[in-house]
């Protein structure tokens, strides 16, 4: 412990005579403050010529370049936007005209698709009726006919059986007039 | 204190009976300007729209001193901005080059100091007093100030405005002299204490160091921003 104490008195000893040997300050002394404040003038001023008419100007320069260049660039961008809003508003138009055309030529062809088929219907009904009356009558009068053929059939059936049956040759007229008697009595039975 | 003594280097220049001749604190001077010189040149070397290291350091550096001179000194300072710009740099590079070892501190000297502090000084007085005749002297009366007081308060603020040079260069040159009388202390115990003791002094020097190297770097723009300040003064009279 001691040994230390004394090295670090020997130590601190020397430390205090190079301190010593270097006192007072330097900056005090003005053996050379003409030639520094000379040169310092002298330095500064070329570094102040270069910076301000050089360098200065240069950086200036491509800061500004870089400033128009993305203000130039972020306008293009907002023009290029606009002009495909613009598009955008032209396409969508041009779509909203050409749906409306389509659900117009939709509703027109549908319109006329009805109003063919109602009238064809229409007429094919009518021939369907007109068709329909003429077979009726056509009916009616085949039933006419065949009841005076049944009659002229059913007097000669009749006249037959009796001349079978009696061995008679009966009046033609008599039995016409039963049979038309007849018919007539049960003719509404079948027309 | 060797370390700021100033000796000649090469031949002797006497001009006119005056010792001009060139020192390593001349030497130093000629190493920062050099240095920043190299910088803005590899820094405005090639115009890139997206900017490489070097020339986006002198561009922040460019819009750092920009903004440092329009936030304290308006736009009407914007002439100035070059001195400002090269006052800047040349007093940040002569503090950092300081910081090298066996590097002379060019800024650790009172008389280069106050040289730049007087040349502010004046510049900035003939600047008030173009720009705004005798009215300049207003500066010297604040508003708002009871008529019994105003005597006083003119005469403490002529000696404010007096001794601006006065505290410009003292506390450029006592920071950055204080800074490395300490560092070479510390280093000193370092030696003393040798190797079984000098671990706790070279860690404090390790750490002073850091802390040099923040005060060259604020003590610069510490400087550069109070001559906005007096330049404000000048320019944009208040009172």
């Amino acid at each position: 412990m001691k040994r230390y104490l004394a090295l670090i008195l020997v130590l601190s000893t020397i430390c205090t005579n190079l301190f010593a040997a270097e006192a007072g300050m330097p900056q005090l002394d003005p053996k050379y403050w003409a030639s520094q404040a000379f040169w310092l003038v002298l330095v500064f001023s070329i570094l102040y010529v270069s910076i301000a008419k050089f360098y200065l100007p240069k950086i200036k320069k491509n800061l500004d370049d870089r400033e128009s260049k993305i203000k130039e660039d972020l306008d293009e961008a907002n023009k290029l936007k606009n002009l495909s809003e613009k598009k955008i508003k032209e396409y969508e138009i041009i779509l909203e005209n050409s749906k409306k055309e389509a659900t117009k030529i939709l509703f027109e062809s549908k319109n006329a698709l009805h109003k063919n088929i109602q009238n064809k219907k229409d007429s094919m009904e009518k021939e369907i009726e007109n068709e329909i009356s003429k077979a009726q009558k056509e009916i009616l009068e085949m039933k006419k006919n065949s009841i005076s053929s049944i009659n002229s059939i059913s007097q000669e059936i009749a006249s037959d059986i009796i001349e079978k049956i009696s061995g008679d040759k009966l009046n033609e007229s008599s039995t016409r007039a039963v049979i038309e008697d007849t018919s007539k009595k049960n003719i509404g039975k079948y027309l | 204190m060797q370390q700021f003594s100033v000796h000649k280097i090469g031949p002797e220049i006497k001009i006119a009976g005056i010792d001009l001749s060139f020192t390593n604190a001349s030497l130093f001077m000629v190493i920062s300007m050099a240095s920043i010189l190299l910088f803005l040149f590899l820094g405005t070397k090639e115009k890139k729209l997206i900017p490489d290291k070097i020339q986006l350091i002198a561009e922040m550096l460019y819009n750092f001193v920009a903004k440092m001179i329009s936030d304290t000194a308006g736009s009407k300072a914007k002439p100035y901005f070059p001195f400002i710009f090269s006052l800047f740099m040349f007093v940040l590079l002569c503090n950092m080059v300081g910081m090298l070892p066996y590097a002379f501190t060019v800024t650790s000297h009172i008389i280069v100091t106050l040289i730049m502090a007087l040349f502010i000084f004046i510049a900035v007085t003939i600047i008030g007093f173009l720009k705004h005749g005798f009215k300049y002297l207003s500066i010297f009366v604040p508003s708002g100030v009871p008529a019994i007081l105003l005597p006083l308060i003119t005469i403490i603020e002529i000696i404010s405005y007096l001794s601006r040079p006065v505290s410009l260069s003292v506390r450029l040159f006592a920071n950055m002299m204080a800074g490395h009388t300490m560092l070479k202390v510390f280093g000193g115990f370092v030696i003393s204490l040798g190797i079984l003791g000098g671990w706790l002094p070279l860690s404090f020097s390790v750490a002073l160091t850091g802390l040099e190297i923040l005060v060259a770097f604020l003590q610069a723009y510490v400087f550069a921003i109070l001559t906005c300040i007096y330049l404000n003064d000048a320019l944009n009279l208040h009172h």
